[in-house]
Parts: structure tokens; C-alpha cells; sequence
């Protein structure tokens, strides 16, 4: 029975893990998506025998998922609030740490949208305009605001189509099928989505800002590796890759 | 009032998007299928293949297509502007068309394996009794079967009450227009509205388990036919 | 009058039909064989169930196919009985006869009555297939095809799926048929007992082509047929009860020639029926015996000598007056009677199979 014998080798292969390895795992809001690959990657190149997944979504999602006992060790949320509520329901093993402030902006595929300004989007020739769900999408809500507080929304909303979470609203502007969109800065500058069409950053007095924070997880209590990453997010090389992905540092002005 | 008014809109768009799907696909599916279990073309197998690849896709490659399809720049969008009516994305009809497409091997497979069991003999028995091919489908297949056509309608219904990932590509998620069920529970979960996540839920579930149960309970009456 | 005319040629992997054929327009036409030698697709060509793809049918004149010309099935005035029933089973009994009826584009010779009466089904009307025996249901069956009022009637082996007990129950069915319908009937069967009771005429095929073809009773008495009957072997007499003797209870079958005597069944004096004798219940001898169990003795004159196809035997055609007999003998008996064509025998006749 040689294929068999082969085949449970392969099986001892996959489930052998290297057990001197130290291996994290992050959940990150999907608009650090580009950011944090690249402070990853550099992380790694720095420790190589470390091990970290990053998985990318919803920060609602993985809050949700963090208190019915994800195994997520870090979280780096688009909206402070989720993290703030699950330290205080004991979630946490660190205190709620501001990393970033997130920015907004108008892009589009086929327009220019560098020439835009909010009144621009009253424009009868955009039909359909892509926002996240203001309902759980932090992005989502401040689009909605800076709508609101141009005095567009109720003339804009019969156009907006609502996307998932901001990876998906750009979706919708990237095939097209939306003619702008309101996605995060983050997204805009990276070089996939820079290339097509431009963007146009939304003034941060016309929402609230969108103040970024990430724990370190219960779970991950005395995990040295999870603590050196969090540090590592503080230091020079990694602030320098999230201003240049479009991010506002905290105590710094918008770097644009 | 359990259900909130946007949640019975949710509930009343998902049982007219899946009643107009289940039309569409048996009047679409029914000569598919028959076209299948008769041709002895070499097309059989890849049209067979391409009508079973909703079953195995994730929707959202399905729906990622879709959206380029109908997209502006996409064929199905070059088509529908040059038709005059838009593109389709983010409208009613456009879910109505992914649906069709999404849940087609749910009408395509019952009826084909129907038809499979019925096989050649009946069909020469009404020829040679003076009934065209055409007379013969409607008066010996369609009530020979009739239980496939019956599973084939309530997987059809119920798979398209219970699309998401199609829905949440290329819907847009608007109240009353793509916002089916599904993707409403998801929008109370995501907002950890949790108490009425759980109502819709239950509702989605008890619809689900009624439906079910009553093709299983039909099942040994069509053993029998 | 010959008016069916069919040639086909039909080419699949590992067989192929190829036959040119002018069958009858009246009586019952047996296309017989055996498993394989090519009869139900000659039915299926005739039906237009199966396409030939060289091929012509003309029935009465009318061309049912031929280079240009392709008549569907269902627009071929015909009735097909399958060997098994192949009721609709969504439909009762009465329903399946209405099916055809409705469609049906000939004039009306067959009334629904009429063919139930003919099969006897009357008190199975409103009962769904399912609700019938297997011999009920090709009554069913047979009364269908017949209620279109066919001019042409095919029949495959519609007794073959049934055991003894449901043939018996439906053959006399078969015979009203044959006495009752004028239209011509093509019935294949496998069966040398069903095509001697049934048959007028005899088509026999092998692998796939005609090897012989005629009237029933002349055909049959051919000891050259190149096709195998082993224990069959035999010829069929159509008779007329004569003398019935009361105290014995026999019968006399008078039949061209000669007569025979048989177990008195109850047959009234005068009424024609059919007989088979089988080759291996006739022996010869040179002289009359008179010490021997044997009723039936009949002087004949050898008309010719064959091989059986199993070695030590051979096949001996006598003539007894118009008639034919055949008789199975050792080919050791042969030598030593030193039988040849023209040499007086008697022969010495066994058993006599009533068919009618």
C-alpha cells in the first residue's frame, strides 16, 4: 500500500509544526491591508524565526469574534471604540493604544477625481456613489458624516450604494460599476488603485476623526512575541511605512 | 412588533426575488435540463460542467465575475447599455440575473435526474401513439416529473432565500431594492444589533426547517409515482 | 398483395441489420430469431423508433422513408406493442386507451369498445398501472395500440416478459385478434410454440439479415432452414375436426391428405384449428405395424433428406398426400431403412400439439 503510506506521510508533514517557533496572529481592519504587509514583511526579515498571520476584515467582525474566543492576539481596529469596549470588558491584556488617525478621500477609476470637491459629487453624471455601511463600517460613518455636514446627504442618498467594508466599497469604484467612491486614504495611495484615476483627501473638519487603537488581547497575555510586535508598530521604520501609506500618526499633522 | 419595518421589507424582497428567480429558472432550466439528458452533442459536457459551477465557486468569485460582467466595461454592461436600461449592478434586476444564474444548478440538476429516470420508453410509447415530441413533453414527462420538478422548485426557492455572497458583490446593499434577509442579519450582526440578528435569524431558520421537512415528507410519495 | 417494403442497413459497433424485404399487408407476419439476430430493430426501423440511416419503407404506397423522405413516429398510422407493458403509469387504464385515441389521425375501424372487449379489460378500467398484474397490464397494453385504429400492427415479443401462467391467459387474446382484425400484424418472437399458433407467414432472421421468408406452414416445412431449432423443429397443419369418438375420447383432425387422431378437447366437428407436429414425435418404418402403441399411422413417400445440425441426426421430409411432415431420425435408422427421396413409408406420428 505504498500511495497510502505516502499519503500519511504527507499528512504528518502538514500537521508537524515547528514547535521551537514562536507564531502570533493579528486581525487587522482591512484598511491597513497594503500598511501592514509591508511592516510585516520588514518585522520579519528582522526575526526570521518568527511567525505572524495577519488576517484582514471588518473591525465589528473581529470584535465579535474576539469575545466569543477568537484566537487573535492582536487587534488593530479602524475605530477605537470596538478596542476601548472590549478592554473594559476584560478582553484585554494592554491598554487601548491610539496607532493611527484614518483619513478620507474621494476616488474614482474614470474620473479625475484630484479636480473634485465634495460639491462635485451632486454631478448628474455620477449616478452611483460607493460609501462602507455607515450602520458598522467606521469608514462607512465618517463618509456619511462629511456628507451630512456638506449638506449633500439627502440629495446624494438615492446615489450611494454601500459596500461591506472599505476594501469593498473600492471594489465597486475599481470595476466601474460605482463612479466614486469614498474609501480610506490608505487604499488611494497604494500604487494598485493610485494608477487609476486619482483622489481628493476629504477635509477632516467635516467628521470626526477616525481615531485608530489596537490591544493586545487576553489570550495573548505574557506572549513576549505579541508585546515585541506592538513595540515594533511604535518604532521609527513602521510610523514612517504608515504616514507613507497615507496614515496620520498620532500627535502629528496630516502628512499630505 | 417582533420584526422591525425594514426587516419585513428585507423578508418581502427575498420572497419576491426568490419566487422571480424560481419562474425564471423553471421557464430557463426545464429545456436545459431536458437538453442534457437527450443531446448527444459533444456540448453536453461543458455546458453540464458550466451549469454546475455555481455548486462548487465560492459566490464570491461568482459574484466578484458578475460584477465585471455587468460592470460598465464588462460585456453583459456593453450589452444592457446598448439595450438601453442601464447597467446593472446594484439594481433589483441585476440580483434577479446573478440569482438566475447562482442558483440554475439547483433547478438543472433535479429535473435532469427526473427526466434521467424517466428515460426513452415512454416517450416512443406516445410516438408511436401519434404524439409529437413536443406534445409528449407536456402531457407524459411533465407528470412523470412532477416530483423532480417539485424539488427542483422548493431548491431553487430556498437556495435563492439563502444567497449571500452574490447579493453583498454586486447588490450595494439598498433597503428595499438589494437588501435581501441575509445580508440584513449580516448588517445586525455587523452593527451587534444581536437581539434582532436573532429574531430575523429565526425566522430564516424556521422558514429553512418548514421547507425542508415538507420535501422530505413529499419524498417517499415520489418514490412511489 | 406484398405492399410493406423495407431495406435498411443499420451499422452500430458489434451489429449490424441488413435486410431487403417485401412482407405481406394482411395476417400475422412472425419475425423470428433469436436473441440478437436483428427482428426488434427491423421492427424499431419499421416504427420509425430507430433511424436507419440508408434505409426505404413504403407501406400500401405511401413512402414512410426513403433518401428525402423521413415520416416521425408519430405520424405513422401505426400500433407498437412493447415487450414489456410500458403503461403511463400517471395514467389509469382507461386513460392510456384515451392517450392514443385522442391523437389518433386515422379513420375509426377500432372503437374503444371494441378493443376492450377484445382484451377482456373492462373491469380494469379506472385502475392505475401499478393496480395491474403483468399480464393485465400488456392487455392494457395491446388494447392501447389498437385503439388508434392502426392500419399497421407491431408487436415485440409482447409475451416474452411473461411467465407460462400470464401467457396462456393472453394468447387467446391473440388469436381473437388474428381472427378478428383485418390489419396486418408484425409479431416478433423467439418463440417457435407463440409463431405456430399466431403466424401466417414467417420471416426468419440471423445476425442481422433475412435467411428465410414465407407462408407459415410452407416455411416451416422446409427441413433446409438455416436457422436453429433443435427440439423445434416441426410443421404446422391446419386442420379440420372431423369423427370425435365418445368412448375414447379422440378426435380426428382431417388435414389435406390425410388425418390424424388427438385427445378429444372438446373442439365441435367442423371447426378449423391449427396442429403442430413435431420432427422428433414422427418415426418412419418400411412396413405398416400394427403391433404398436402408436394411434397415428399414415402412408407418405420421402421427399427429401437433410443433416440436423447435431451429427448422428437427420431430418427427413415426407409428403402425406398435399401435406409435408418432417421427422427426426438417427442417421443410423436412415442408413439401415436405407431411406431415399421417393421410397413409400409409414409414418408413425407420436404426439399432435393442438394450437386452436
Amino acid at each position: 500500500m505504498k500511495p497510502l503510506k505516502s499519503l500519511l506521510f504527507v499528512c504528518f508533514m502538514l500537521l508537524a509544526v515547528p514547535a521551537h517557533a514562536a507564531k502570533i496572529t493579528v486581525a487587522a481592519a482591512a484598511d491597513l491591508k497594503f500598511a501592514m504587509d509591508e511592516i510585516v514583511t520588514a518585522f520579519k526579515s528582522a526575526n526570521p524565526d518568527e511567525g505572524i498571520d495577519v488576517i484582514y476584515g471588518s473591525s465589528g467582525k473581529f470584535q465579535t469574534q474576539i469575545r466569543q474566543g477568537a484566537p487573535y492576539d492582536l487587534y488593530f481596529s479602524a475605530d477605537i471604540g470596538f478596542p476601548r469596549e472590549l478592554a473594559k470588558q476584560g478582553f484585554a491584556s494592554s491598554e487601548v493604544r491610539p496607532y493611527a488617525l484614518g483619513r478620507i478621500v474621494l476616488w474614482s477609476a474614470s474620473l479625475d477625481a484630484a479636480q473634485m470637491t465634495m460639491a462635485s459629487l451632486a454631478d448628474p453624471k455620477i449616478s452611483r456613489i460607493a460609501i462602507a455601511n455607515p450602520k458598522h463600517a467606521p469608514y462607512g460613518k465618517r463618509a456619511e458624516e462629511a456628507l451630512r455636514a456638506s449638506g449633500l446627504w439627502e440629495k446624494l442618498e438615492p446615489k450611494l450604494v454601500y459596500g461591506e467594508n472599505i476594501a469593498h466599497t473600492a471594489q465597486f469604484v475599481q470595476t466601474g460599476n460605482a463612479q466614486v467612491g469614498i474609501i480610506a486614504l490608505s487604499l488611494a495611495v497604494n500604487p494598485e488603485l493610485a494608477s487609476r484615476g486619482g483622489y481628493w483627501l476629504i477635509p477632516d473638519t467635516l467628521h470626526e476623526p477616525l481615531e485608530q487603537g489596537y490591544i493586545i488581547t487576553k489570550r495573548a497575555e505574557g506572549n513576549a512575541l505579541a508585546k515585541r510586535f506592538a513595540d515594533y508598530m511604535g518604532s521609527k521604520l513602521a510610523r514612517a511605512v504608515m504616514v507613507k501609506y497615507g496614515f496620520v500618526l498620532p500627535g502629528e499633522n496630516a502628512g499630505k | 412588533m417582533l420584526l422591525s419595518g425594514s426587516d419585513m421589507q428585507a423578508i418581502w424582497l427575498t420572497v419576491k426575488l426568490a419566487s422571480i428567480v424560481t419562474v425564471i429558472l423553471l421557464l430557463v432550466g426545464t429545456p436545459i435540463a431536458w437538453w442534457l439528458v437527450r443531446t448527444g452533442s459533444w456540448w453536453k459536457g461543458p455546458i453540464g460542467a458550466v451549469v454546475a459551477l455555481p455548486l462548487v465557486l465560492p459566490p464570491s468569485v461568482l459574484g466578484f465575475y458578475m460584477l465585471l460582467a455587468m460592470g460598465p466595461d464588462g460585456p453583459v454592461g456593453h450589452l444592457t447599455r446598448a439595450l438601453g436600461v442601464g447597467p446593472l449592478p446594484f439594481t433589483f434586476w441585476g440580483l434577479v440575473i446573478a440569482s438566475v444564474f447562482y442558483s440554475l444548478p439547483f433547478m438543472v440538476q433535479p429535473l435532469q435526474n427526473a427526466f434521467e429516470a424517466i428515460g426513452d420508453r415512454p416517450l416512443e410509447v406516445a410516438a408511436t401513439l401519434g404524439a409529437s415530441p413536443l406534445d409528449a413533453f407536456f402531457s407524459v414527462v411533465l407528470p412523470l416529473a412532477r416530483p423532480g420538478f417539485l424539488t427542483a422548485v422548493i431548491m431553487t426557492f430556498t437556495h435563492t432565500v439563502g444567497e449571500f455572497g452574490v447579493v453583498l458583490m454586486i447588490g450595494g446593499n439598498l433597503p428595499g431594492i438589494t437588501r435581501v434577509v441575509s445580508v440584513q442579519i449580516y448588517d445586525h450582526v455587523e452593527a451587534l444589533e444581536y437581539g434582532q440578528a436573532h429574531r430575523l435569524a429565526a425566522v430564516m431558520l424556521i422558514f429553512a426547517f418548514l421547507v425542508l421537512l415538507a420535501l422530505y415528507a413529499w419524498r417517499p410519495d415520489a418514490k412511489k409515482g | 398483395m406484398e405492399t410493406i417494403k423495407a431495406r435498411f442497413h443499420v451499422d452500430w459497433p458489434g451489429f449490424s441489420l441488413d435486410v431487403d424485404c417485401v412482407l405481406p399487408d394482411r395476417g400475422v407476419t412472425a419475425l423470428f430469431g433469436h436473441s440478437g439476430s436483428g427482428k426488434t430493430t427491423l421492427l424499431r426501423c419499421i416504427a420509425g423508433l430507430e433511424r436507419a440511416r440508408q434505409g426505404f419503407l413504403s407501406f400500401k404506397g405511401e413512402i414512410w422513408q426513403d433518401d428525402t423522405t423521413w415520416r416521425p413516429t408519430h405520424k405513422r398510422p401505426l400500433g407498437y406493442v412493447f415487450q414489456e407493458a410500458s403503461l403511463f403509469p400517471h395514467l389509469t387504464a382507461l386513460g392510456n386507451l384515451r392517450y392514443g385515441i385522442r391523437r389518433a389521425t386515422t379513420e375509426h375501424r377500432v372503437s374503444l369498445d371494441q378493443a376492450v372487449d377484445l382484451l377482456g379489460i373492462g373491469h380494469l378500467l379506472d385502475r392505475k398501472a401499478d393496480r395491474l398484474s403483468g399480464g393485465e397490464r400488456q392487455r392494457v397494453a395491446i388494447a392501447r395500440a389498437l385503439a388508434v385504429s392502426p392500419r399497421l400492427l407491431l408487436m415485440d415479443e409482447p409475451l416474452a416478459a411473461l411467465d407460462l401462467k400470464r401467457k396462456q391467459e393472453i394468447l387467446p387474446y391473440l388469436e381473437r385478434l388474428h381472427d378478428e382484425l383485418k390489419i396486418p400484424v408484425l409479431y416478433v418472437s423467439h418463440s417457435p410454440d407463440e409463431v405456430a399458433r399466431l403466424a401466417d407467414h414467417l420471416v426468419a432472421m440471423e445476425d442481422g439479415r433475412i435467411v428465410a421468408s414465407g407462408p407459415l406452414v410452407e416455411t416451416l416445412a422446409r427441413i433446409d432452414l438455416p436457422i436453429r431449432l433443435g427440439e423445434d423443429i416441426g410443421v404446422v397443419l391446419d386442420v379440420v375436426v372431423g369423427e370425435r369418438d365418445k368412448t375414447w375420447h379422440l378426435a380426428r383432425m382431417d388435414f389435406q391428405g390425410g388425418s390424424l387422431w388427438t385427445r378429444d378437447m372438446g373442439a365441435a366437428a367442423g371447426s378449423r384449428m391449427r396442429v403442430r407436429v413435431l420432427a422428433r414425435d414422427v418415426s418412419l418404418t418400411r412396413q405398416l405395424q400394427t403391433q404398436t402403441s402408436i394411434q397415428n399411422l399414415v402412408p407418405a413417400r420421402v421427399s427429401a433428406i437433410a443433416d440436423d445440425e447435431h451429427p448422428g441426426l437427420a431430418l427427413v421430409r415426407i409428403r402425406v398426400g398435399a401435406s409435408v411432415l418432417i421427422a427426426r431420425l438417427a442417421k443410423r435408422a436412415v442408413a439401415a431403412l436405407e431411406l431415399s427421396p421417393g421410397q413409400e413409408v409409414w409414418a408413425q406420428v407420436k404426439t399432435v400439439a393442438l394450437l386452436e
